[in-house]
């Protein structure tokens, strides 16, 4: 088995099982731009997008669900101000882990350090493929590349916002949909 | 009448940047505030600034393409109003405090549209980016560089007027909400 995904096993059977419980209704804000993240998020059921404004509109930039951890990473990294917005799609049930626990968790054994490299591996070549993802010209191709990393996303995600992901009018996307 | 430039790029730049402290106040309160309306067709605070930020959506990118697309003249330092940007201020701009009410077309309009606190935040955004713009503007001829308008196809105004129009249109509509505000006050004054 994969060391990060081991790592993220453990995190759950460990860190999430004693994890407070929180609840957010539909678009609910779990941070908002200017707020620093202390945690990161499991998530427990429903969905969470996260999104950065400007002047013109909003963009999604990274989607969640269930099964799957979630945060501001530059702000729960540096401890500075996020400038994203995380928000619920949907009625949504997270576990909050604590960076200070999170830490403390990865320095119990040198094993989980080893495992926590692996998984910083793993965040910089999704980064990778994402810019990759925006660079690709042709809006169909954008649509397969993300369908072969994560085939469930159309089941888990309300389609406007998988349409903002791939930086394509609503409209687009459907139209590919259909042909 | 011509204006001097610079005179009056300071004056809108004043006036921006008392929106943007009016909005960074208007952040601190709650939603249920902001969601606050006096009638059942009457706009809440957030629906007054998202009312702005539709228009700056197409100004914004507007002016800055002009800009763009316009060489830099220092020579002028002058504005001339044209007659219709001077109409479109006289209908938007508050005199003496006295406001004239406008009916808004209908794709401008955001009543009853769910809205958040990113509203006040993409406000914000516009604003600055206002500044930035305006910063630059001294470098350009305001009067022969024209810009479309968001209502109709075929009409152009003066540069130096579609910043007139836009800042006093902004200062019309945060104005509005500071009274949507004072409206819910004087309510939760009120003894029930």
């Amino acid at each position: 088995m994969d060391p990060a995904l081991q790592l993220i096993q453990e995190v759950e059977q460990t860190l999430v099982a004693k994890a407070k419980l929180l609840v957010f209704e539909r678009n609910d804000f779990i941070l908002q731009a200017g707020a620093v993240e202390h945690n990161f998020y499991w998530i427990e059921s429903g969905a969470i997008r996260a999104f950065y404004l400007t002047e013109l509109e909003e963009h999604t930039i990274r989607l969640g669900y269930k099964g799957s951890l979630i945060t501001s990473l530059t702000s729960f990294l540096n401890g500075t101000p996020s400038e994203y917005y995380l928000q619920a799609i949907r009625k949504t049930h997270l576990r909050p882990i604590p960076k200070t626990t999170f830490q403390n968790f990865i320095q119990e054994k040198p094993v989980r350090l080893q495992q926590y490299n692996r998984l910083l591996e793993t965040i910089v070549v999704q980064q990778l493929e994402r810019e990759i993802d925006l660079l690709t010209y042709s809006p169909v191709e954008r649509l397969q590349r993300v369908l072969t990393r994560s085939p469930h996303l159309f089941q888990e995600i309300p389609a406007k916002y998988i349409a903002s992901y791939l930086r394509m009018s609503p409209e687009t996307l459907s139209r590919i949909q259909k042909s | 009448m011509a204006l001097e430039k610079l005179r009056m790029i300071k004056d809108l730049e004043e006036i921006t940047k008392g929106l943007i402290s009016r909005a960074e106040y208007f952040r601190s309160l709650t939603n249920e505030e902001l969601n606050f309306r006096e009638e059942a067709e009457s706009w809440s605070i957030l629906e007054c600034l998202e009312h702005l930020n539709r228009y700056g959506e197409f100004y914004l990118v507007e002016i800055e393409k002009r800009m763009l697309y316009n060489t830099t003249d220092e020579g002028s330092d002058s504005f001339k109003p044209g007659w219709l940007g001077n109409y479109f201020v006289g209908l938007i701009k508050i005199k003496d405090g006295q406001v004239k009410k406008i009916k808004t077309l209908k794709d401008m309009n955001p009543l009853h549209s769910e809205l958040n606190h990113t509203v006040i935040d993409k406000f914000i955004k516009q604003q600055k980016q206002m500044i930035r713009l305006l910063d630059r503007a001294n470098n350009f001829d305001l009067t022969s560089i024209k810009t479309n308008i968001s209502i109709n196809k075929w009409i152009k105004i003066r540069l130096g007027d579609t910043f007139r129009f836009v800042i006093y249109h902004n200062q019309r509509h945060v104005m509005q909400a500071d009274r949507v505000l004072a409206a819910l006050e004087k309510r939760k004054g009120e003894v029930v």
